[in-house]
């Protein structure tokens, strides 16, 4: 898997809500809205009934299905029916197709006793990447659209090369969320992990933390910048920052930073494509560049959702479940590089709605 | 040759001594080999006999009060040269097990004592690397094979980790091994290092630096682990007597160096709370928080903010470990200001806190350092810590929704150091004022 650093600047010709070109096709855009649409209760059953099958749950999710807490939302206002066990993916499926519900979810944790969340075993590692909640992103539309769900995705599959090559971690997972991205990794070296050291993790694969710059060898002291060090954390880093420069629309707060510098990024980051940072740096000035340095570390702890790594207990969306809120279908991606979640997470509903 | 005794006590050679020492009876007994060497160390104070230690169990005891004495003011460094004299060698490493043993069979694990202790070794390593000079590369190399941290796994060190003591972003990590080694450094990386010489780079990013703080924080874990270990063991075998007495003169110390009243520790102690310079999240978390962040930002932060900055607000500048009762010793403050102040906030979140989670109340306690228990009382004092405030980094993750930085949150990584700075500023202000008029 190649990451995703060298990302096209966005073109000047995107506006508007939904983010797609104005010189594309009017119905492709209102195709997508209609896809995004609310799914009626009708409609929840007619999936749960003809479409879902409980054969397609991941691997990872029916192997221990009988260790995990399942939760649902029967009415769009929350997982209120939680505690919820289910012995195989037999009952499982009658419930789903009994209650057709809004949404299901099911623990990232495995417990002893998953009706009482009780005797805790172990837990996923989870990184949650919503398209919606990005706080750098080209696009400007309200919710989600191919965009911001197509950067999303860029930031995963560079999330996922850390995680395999940095960190050697296997049995890594990429789950569609219906708005954006979730990267589940069961690699028996951290299902036991604290909440402590997955905040670190995640520190070091989003490039949360601002690189180290000053150095000393033999009594000598000297500072190099990120991009100067094309390894380990600083590496990362650089390839998190180059994402959100490429992404800025420009009108974004960064802390620290004025919003002359940011509109500066925007209107140099075309030196990034090619690597040419010492450049950029001087144009934004050696003085601003640590405090903007400082700034991307804050940005990009926000591109993930923090809360969801560090907890342990957390119930997932369920992927094959069906996310009402835009009638979108939350699924294990088996290649992200290709996949297309407007052309495999639509249910087949959304289509007779189109006709 | 420096042996790498003299900064692992748990390599090979060192268990060897300690096995072949035998009996603990003879540790308070006078070493005329020890005091001799003690004398001998260049730049030591030689004009009062009790800062010599003339006995391993002296020496043990000499750890912790150098750890203690080197955070205050007026600290002479000639009082415990001895302490960097390799020569002491073989008597600090039986020094050390009696320490941890006794840390361990005296004490409860989270104790500020057996803080102290691994805090101590700790730094004692650290400062040892310094005086190490040319054989500085031999030793750390040696002692990085005894740990067998060569080559390992970052997830080995997840403990070190997850404790702040190691931080992942400063390890090279390559497909989850942490890189070292130099020629594992420029066989993995040398092809992506392309505008400088990559053994320049190995020496910045690698290097000495952090090979030492590897070696520091891993045998500060160990240390931890061990005394967890004799904990655990004196519940079922009844601890030595002098490894009990020994325990009991690291109270005595620990109690004489951190007193409050009178003691070294001047600028602790309790002081009106000034709402005016809570920083931003405290002030947040005091408006009462909604479901989804109530407990966190309740129990885990503003429990510690508060009872620190009434009764201790300089702890990060003394780094003195206090308990509460040092302080606040009938506990008055802590019954009668500080947990209404918490209490009152759970109390105005939404939900209130302790209707769904009541038992959260015994968390707060605990967080104050009395185990879990409704109330605090003296008697349970030390079963848990007396957690300090969460780092601003920390307070980004766990509770993004009440991180709204101002001007002065930019310059600070603590809401105590927010909380001191801004006290300080208003308290200028005002005589600023005041001179005005």
């Amino acid at each position: 898997m190649t990451s995703a650093g060298g990302s096209p600047t966005p073109s000047p010709t995107t506006t508007g809500k939904g983010g797609s070109s104005t010189g594309g096709s009017q119905n492709r855009k209102g195709r997508i809205d209609r896809i995004f649409e609310a799914a009626t209760p009708l409609e929840r059953k007619r999936y749960y009934r003809e479409e879902w099958d409980v054969r397609k749950l991941p691997d990872f999710i029916a192997r221990n299905i009988h260790m995990r807490e399942f939760g649902f939302d029967h009415t769009g206002r929350g997982p209120s029916d939680r505690y919820r066990v289910f012995d195989d993916e037999k009952r499982l499926s009658r419930f789903m197709r009994a209650r057709f519900p809004f949404a299901a979810y099911s623990s990232v944790a495995f417990y002893r006793e998953p009706g009482k969340r009780r005797g805790w075993q172990r837990s996923e590692l989870i990184f949650d990447v919503d398209a919606k909640d990005l706080p750098v992103r080209s696009c400007d539309c309200e919710g989600v659209c191919e965009r911001c769900l197509d950067e999303a995705k860029e930031l995963v599959l560079m999330m996922v090369d850390t995680l395999r090559g940095d960190l050697g971690l296997g049995d890594v997972h990429v789950v569609y969320s219906g708005r954006g991205y979730h990267i589940r990794v069961l690699d028996p070296g951290v299902m036991e992990l604290g909440s402590e050291v997955r905040a670190e993790i995640l520190r070091y694969t989003a490039g949360a933390r601002q690189p180290r710059r000053k150095f000393t060898h033999r009594g000598e002291s000297y500072e190099m910048e990120h991009f100067s060090i094309p390894l380990g954390y600083h590496r990362v880093f650089t390839e998190r920052a180059k994402h959100v420069f490429l992404h800025m629309r420009g009108d974004e707060r960064i802390e620290n930073v004025t919003a002359r510098t940011v509109r500066e990024v925007v209107k140099n980051r075309d030196l990034l494509p090619d690597d040419r940072w010492g450049e950029f740096r001087r144009r934004i000035g050696p003085r601003v560049y640590p405090r903007l340095v400082a700034g991307v570390a804050g940005i990009n702890m926000k591109m993930v959702d923090a809360k969801v790594t560090i907890d342990l207990k957390r119930i997932l969306r369920l992927p094959t479940s069906l996310h009402s809120k835009v009638s979108m279908i939350c699924m294990e991606v088996k290649n992200p590089e290709t996949f297309d979640p407007l052309k495999s997470a639509v249910p087949k509903f959304v289509h007779e709605r189109e006709s | 040759m420096v042996s790498s005794l003299f900064i692992n006590p748990f390599s090979e050679d060192a268990r060897e001594i300690v096995r072949n020492y035998g009996s603990p009876d003879t540790i308070f007994e006078a070493s005329s080999v020890l005091l001799d060497t003690v004398k001998r160390t260049r730049g030591q104070n030689l004009d009062d006999n009790s800062l010599l230690p003339g006995s391993i169990g002296d020496l043990a005891i000499k750890r912790v009060e150098w750890y203690l004495q080197r955070q205050r003011r007026g600290f002479d460094h000639g009082d415990y040269a001895y302490l960097m004299n390799p020569g002491i060698k073989e008597y600090d490493v039986i020094a050390f097990y009696v320490l941890a043993q006794a840390a361990g069979a005296g004490f409860r694990r989270g104790s500020r004592e057996v803080r102290l202790v691994v805090e101590s070794t700790g730094a004692l390593v650290e400062d040892r690397f310094r005086v190490l000079g040319s054989e500085r590369d031999e030793i750390i190399e040696e002692v990085l094979i005894e740990l067998g941290s060569e080559g390992t796994s970052w997830m080995e060190l997840s403990e070190l980790i997850g404790s702040g003591k190691l931080r992942l972003t400063d390890l090279i990590l390559h497909r989850g091994r942490v890189v070292i080694d130099e020629d594992e450094f420029l066989m993995t990386f040398q092809d992506l290092i392309t505008d400088r010489d990559p053994r320049s780079l190995y020496a910045a990013l690698v290097g000495l630096e952090l090979k030492e703080t590897m070696i520091s924080r891993i045998i500060m874990q160990r240390t931890e682990d061990y005394i967890a270990r004799v904990s655990e063991m004196s519940s079922t075998v009844e601890p030595h007597p002098i490894i009990l007495e020994t325990a009991e003169r690291i109270r005595e110390t620990v109690n004489e160096v951190t007193s409050f009243r009178g003691g070294p520790v001047k600028s602790a102690g309790p002081g009106k709370l000034v709402p005016d310079a809570f920083p931003p999240c405290i002030r947040g978390t005091l408006d009462g928080v909604k479901s989804g962040n109530r407990n966190d930002a309740i129990v885990l932060l503003l429990t510690s903010f508060i009872s620190y900055a009434r009764l201790y607000p300089s702890v990060f500048r003394d780094r003195t470990p206090l308990k509460v009762s040092d302080l606040d010793p009938d506990l008055r403050v802590i019954r009668e200001e500080i947990l209404p102040i918490i209490y009152e906030a759970a109390e105005r979140c939404e939900p209130p806190l302790f209707e769904d989670d009541p038992q959260e109340k015994l968390n707060i306690t605990a967080k104050l350092g009395f185990g879990v228990h409704d109330e605090p009382e003296p008697e349970h004092e030390g079963e848990s810590k007396w957690y300090t405030p969460m780092s601003c980094e920390k307070i980004k993750i766990h509770l993004p929704d009440l991180c709204r930085p101002d001007d002065l949150c930019r310059r600070i990584t603590n809401p105590l150091t927010y909380y001191n700075r801004k006290r300080w500023e208003l308290h200028r202000g005002k005589s600023e004022q005041e001179g005005e008029d």
